[in-house]
Order: C-alpha cells, then sequence, then structure tokens
C-alpha cells in the first residue's frame, strides 16, 4: 500500500473568517480561498489538472452549491469531483486530492472545503446527518423525543459532553485544564489573519465564568459558527520542487471509520460504550504513521493541527495520536510543551475551537500544518518544523482522517522507482 | 418483498413533529451593485480584466479566463431576444394555472453585454416575436432595490 507517486503540497489558501460573511455569496466566498492558494503558489489556474471539493451537506441550505461556483474555482471544464463525510468533509478532501496525485492521474490537484454557515440551518444539517442514527433507536425501543433530548443535549455539543465526562473521569482532567485549552486556542487565533474568534487577552477565568450548556461544557469553551472556505494545491514531487520554496510531501494519509455512529447509543456491533476511547483515530494514525515511516510520533512529529471544536476533544486526540502518553496531556498544556514556543506546538492557528467553517476545518489541519512546514503560517511556530500531522474529525462523529506531512519525501521514494 | 402495510398494522408507529428550517442566501458582491443599479432604473454590469467580455447579471470572475471581473459598467436599457417561448401557465406563489393570455418569456442580451437573462416580454403578442428583435426595458411602478424591478422588455418602438 504505498503511492505510485509521490504528492506533495505546493500551496494552501483561505478567505477572511466570520460568522456572517454577508458581503459575499458562496461562489464568491470559495473564489477568495482559490485566488489566495493559487497566487501564492504563482501558477497559472490554467495549470491545474483536477478540482476536487466539498462542503457538509445540507448546512449550506442549498444542493450541489459546488455546479453552480464551477467558475469561480477555476473548474471550467476540468474534472471535477465533490467528496462530502460530514465533519470531517475537509479532510477527506484532501485526501482525495492526495489519491489523484498518487495514482498518477493528474499533475496539479486544488482541493477546495468551504462552508456559508449563515446561509443554512445548522440544526437541520445536522438532523439530517444524525438521522440515519436517530431511525435506528425505535427499534430499541426509544420514543423520538427522548432521542433528540437525551442524545442531542443541545445538539452537537451533547455528543461532545459526554466524550468529556468519560475522558476527565479517565484522566482526572479538570474545568480548569478544559479551559486552559480554549485561552491558548482563542490567544493563537487572535495572531492569525483569517480566524473568527480572536480573544487576546481572555483568561481561565473568564473561560470558567460563563454559564454551562451542557456540563462540562460552558459557553465560553466551545466553537463558533463560522463562514469560509480552505483550499490546498497538490501535485507531483517534480514539480513541487520546480515551483515551491519549500515544498510539504504527504508521506501518510489515514482515514478510517471505527467508533459507533453517535455516541455509541446504540453500541454499534464492537460494543463500545466509551465515547473517548477512540480506536478509530488510533488505527487511523497507526496506519497514517506506518506509511510515512513514524515509529515514535511523539518525537518525530514536530508540530500538529488537531480538530478540536470542544476542548476536552484536543486533550483526547493528543493523546490518542500518539503525541502523548495517555491521561498526560493537561498536564503538558499546564507546562507551555503546547504553546507556539513550546516543544511540540498544537494548533498554533487557533484551531476549530475559534473558527469552524464545518467543510473547510478538517482541510484547514493539514493546511496550518503545511503551511507550518514551509514557514508561512499566518502564527508561525519559532523553531522549524521538518515533519506536521493534520488531523480531522467526523461524519456521523466516527470518522477520522490524518495526513502525515514532511518536507522530506518518503523514505523508499528515495533513489527513484 | 414489498411490504405488506394491511398486515403490519399495530407493528407500526408514527411519529409526529415539525422540523422548521430557514435558509439565507447573500447575494454577494456583485449582485448587491446589480441591485443598487435598478434602484436608479439602470443596469450595471461587470467587464472581465483580461478578455472585456461585459456580464449582466454581473458577476466578479470570469469563467473563460479565471480573471477578475470586478469593473463594473453602465449598460442602456435596450436589448436584443435571443431566444423566446410562449407558455399558457401561470405560476403563482400558490399554483401554477392557465392564464387568461399567453405568457411571453425571453432570452434577452442587453446591449454591451456578453451574457443574457430570462425576463417577460411585454407590451406585444406572439406573431410579432422573433429572434433577434430590438427590446427595451420596462421597469416596476414601484422600484426597491429587488429582482423584481425589471417588469420585463418591450418592443423598441412599440407593438
Amino acid at each position: 500500500m504505498c503511492a505510485k507517486v509521490q504528492p506533495a503540497v505546493i500551496s494552501a489558501g483561505f478567505c477572511e473568517h466570520a460568522s456572517k460573511r454577508s458581503d459575499v455569496n458562496m461562489a464568491e466566498l470559495v473564489n477568495e480561498a482559490v485566488e489566495d492558494t493559487i497566487t501564492k503558489a504563482g501558477i497559472e489556474w490554467k495549470d491545474i489538472d483536477c478540482v476536487i471539493n466539498g462542503n457538509m451537506p445540507a448546512f449550506e441550505g442549498a444542493n450541489i452549491p459546488e455546479l453552480w461556483m464551477t467558475d469561480h474555482m477555476a473548474s471550467k471544464n476540468k474534472p471535477f469531483l465533490r467528496v462530502t463525510t460530514g465533519g470531517t468533509t475537509g479532510g477527506s478532501v484532501t485526501i482525495a486530492g492526495y489519491y489523484a496525485i498518487a495514482s498518477g492521474m493528474y499533475e496539479t490537484v486544488l482541493a477546495i472545503g468551504f462552508e456559508q454557515q449563515s446561509c443554512g440551518d445548522t440544526s437541520m444539517g445536522l438532523a439530517s446527518v444524525a438521522l440515519g442514527e436517530f431511525s435506528i433507536m425505535p427499534e430499541l425501543g426509544y420514543e423520538y423525543n427522548k432521542i433528540v433530548s437525551n442524545m442531542g443535549a443541545g445538539a452537537a455539543i451533547g455528543i461532545a459532553s459526554y466524550q468529556a465526562m468519560s475522558y476527565m473521569r479517565r484522566s482526572r482532567a479538570t474545568e480548569e485544564d478544559l479551559a486552559r485549552v480554549v485561552v491558548q486556542n482563542r490567544r493563537n487565533a487572535a495572531k492569525n489573519w483569517y480566524t473568527h474568534l480572536k480573544m487576546p487577552t481572555v483568561t481561565i477565568e473568564d473561560v470558567l465564568d460563563t454559564p454551562y450548556i451542557s456540563f462540562p461544557l460552558r459557553y465560553g469553551m466551545v466553537c463558533p459558527a463560522t463562514d469560509g472556505a480552505c483550499a490546498m494545491l497538490f501535485t507531483t514531487e517534480e514539480k513541487a520542487r520546480q515551483i515551491a520554496d519549500i515544498p510539504v510531501y504527504v508521506n501518510g494519509v489515514g482515514s478510517y471509520s471505527n467508533e459507533s455512529a453517535v455516541l455509541a447509543a446504540d453500541c454499534a456491533g464492537a460494543g463500545q460504550v466509551d465515547p473517548s476511547e477512540q480506536l478509530g483515530a488510533m488505527k487511523s494514525a497507526e496506519v497514517a504513521y506506518g506509511q510515512a515511516g513514524i515509529s515514535f510520533p511523539n518525537k518525530e512529529i514536530d508540530y500538529a493541527e488537531v480538530y478540536a471544536p470542544f476542548p476536552n476533544q484536543e486533550l483526547m486526540w493528543v493523546e490518542r495520536v500518539g503525541l502523548f502518553e495517555e491521561n498526560t496531556a493537561a498536564e503538558a498544556y499546564e507546562q507551555g510543551i503546547t504553546a507556539l514556543n513550546g516543544e511540540l506546538p498544537i494548533n498554533c492557528s487557533g484551531g476549530v475551537n475559534s473558527t469552524n467553517a464545518i467543510g473547510a476545518s478538517a482541510m484547514e489541519r493539514p493546511a496550518e500544518a503545511a503551511l507550518q512546514i514551509m514557514g508561512k503560517a499566518g502564527n508561525q511556530v519559532p523553531k522549524t518544523v521538518h515533519t506536521a500531522l493534520g488531523h480531522g474529525w467526523g461524519g456521523a462523529v466516527n470518522l477520522i482522517t490524518h495526513l502525515v506531512m514532511s518536507d522530506e519525501p518518503q523514505r523508499k521514494f528515495k533513489g527513484g522507482r | 418483498m414489498p411490504l405488506d402495510l394491511e398486515k403490519m398494522e399495530g407493528d407500526i408507529f408514527t411519529s409526529k413533529g415539525m422540523v422548521k428550517a430557514e435558509f439565507t442566501f447573500w447575494v454577494g458582491l456583485a449582485m448587491d451593485k446589480f441591485y443598487d443599479g435598478t434602484t436608479d432604473q439602470k443596469f450595471i454590469g461587470t467587464k472581465c480584466s483580461k478578455c472585456g467580455k461585459v456580464f449582466l447579471p454581473p458577476r466578479n470572475r470570469c469563467g473563460d479566463c479565471f480573471a477578475k471581473a470586478e469593473e463594473f459598467v453602465d449598460l442602456p436599457g435596450t436589448a436584443t431576444l435571443k431566444n423566446f417561448t410562449i407558455t399558457p401557465w401561470k405560476i403563482t406563489e400558490r399554483r401554477a394555472k392557465k392564464g387568461n393570455k399567453n405568457a411571453l418569456v425571453g432570452l434577452v442580451q442587453v446591449d454591451g453585454a456578453d451574457s443574457a437573462f430570462m425576463t417577460e416580454i411585454l407590451n406585444t403578442t406572439e406573431d410579432k416575436l422573433e429572434e433577434g428583435m430590438k427590446l427595451k426595458v420596462v421597469w416596476a411602478k414601484r422600484i426597491k432595490g429587488h429582482p423584481q424591478d425589471i417588469a420585463g422588455f418591450e418592443p423598441v418602438g412599440g407593438a
């Protein structure tokens, strides 16, 4: 299982993110990110061979939006593909970009993830995703109203609060630890140009001062709903060397779904009941590291972007993907290891916790990780980043995507094949 | 095997609920300017910075060149009929029904523009319609910066 051609990232771009980008329509929003990406790469739009795009279905309130924005994303008369996997859409689109290069089909591929949440109805979008899971529950004897109130417990945060509870029970993390993650993210976001929630002076006390939505998560801890778009340019190793100063090679990808869907409420086939166990994330990381030849992720990875709309998830992911020992993440955050100037900086872009344009979020993770390697990130870490991880979470809360990127091509490619 | 609903009666339960979903769509940079124009009873299009094509309704990106089309140009109220059809059906907010007289609708290209849009053809009869005929805009009685500001187009020089 390896790529025929070594894929590389040569550019990543964003549009300005905000809660309501009412000045532009969806096509113009996407266009901003596409233009940023192409301009930064210094190539012509005609050089792009294939375009892949995706967003979370139903969140934008329009079907097949990718078709009426064809001209706005430079995809006229080019092979075009839409990929959508819910919250992980951005990650799946990115991996589709990787596949398109790795298969040898195309030389230059533009991948785009976007979401204009102010257009659609987010609850409706979520319902359409969760409905598949909801519909099985009457068979188990649940009433519809009970399903919604027990599982939702206030929409998406309901899922996360069960996860937070079980994580906190396992790791002895406190509410203060969660707030510390939020503070780090929001302060980082303040230094990154396109982000949504910029809070340069927020403190742990400020966060703990906001009311609960659903224990242990408070208003001050949750991600916003954002309008935004992100795009990435993939190309082959040879072409990347010609175009980019520092090409970023994608050396490993993982895309696994393992956790039972919503909350393990129907306990799936595997009988998993702990939503913080995350076997899918572990498997996905293991496979991606394996492809990239990484044996000790906690030593070999210099920078990571994980998909964490809620602070407990950030602590959970960095442990599950092998960056920290189990139950030690909260301590690492307290010691500043994950800060901008720390040993292993995490989410210096501000993360999903500060900016969540859903269809774009899981792409912004690998995009930011790639930019950190190139040294072009909005909130660049002071140390040199050689190897970075971009992680995505979503789907029916059970699909995990991973991209391991490096400034060196995959070892097995050395010497040619 | 098809479901035998009668046999299954008693086994099926229905759960009724109501879902309300509200969608908002932003017109965007270019169309916002277009409706500014209709408020003053004039057409504003955009021009491609590379190939010079003029778009009405406006858009900020040229499909052929992927170049910016952010230069706004004023266009006249005269146009050419590019295509048309005739329909007895009238669609209201409630339903589609046959109207008292046929409606004439056509694809209209405003002079100086490269793109065209669909609108009603007013104050003429079916037998007089032909492709390439010259038209001029008829503005609505009440102008409010809205798609319905354009009542339709009528032949230049009357029917």
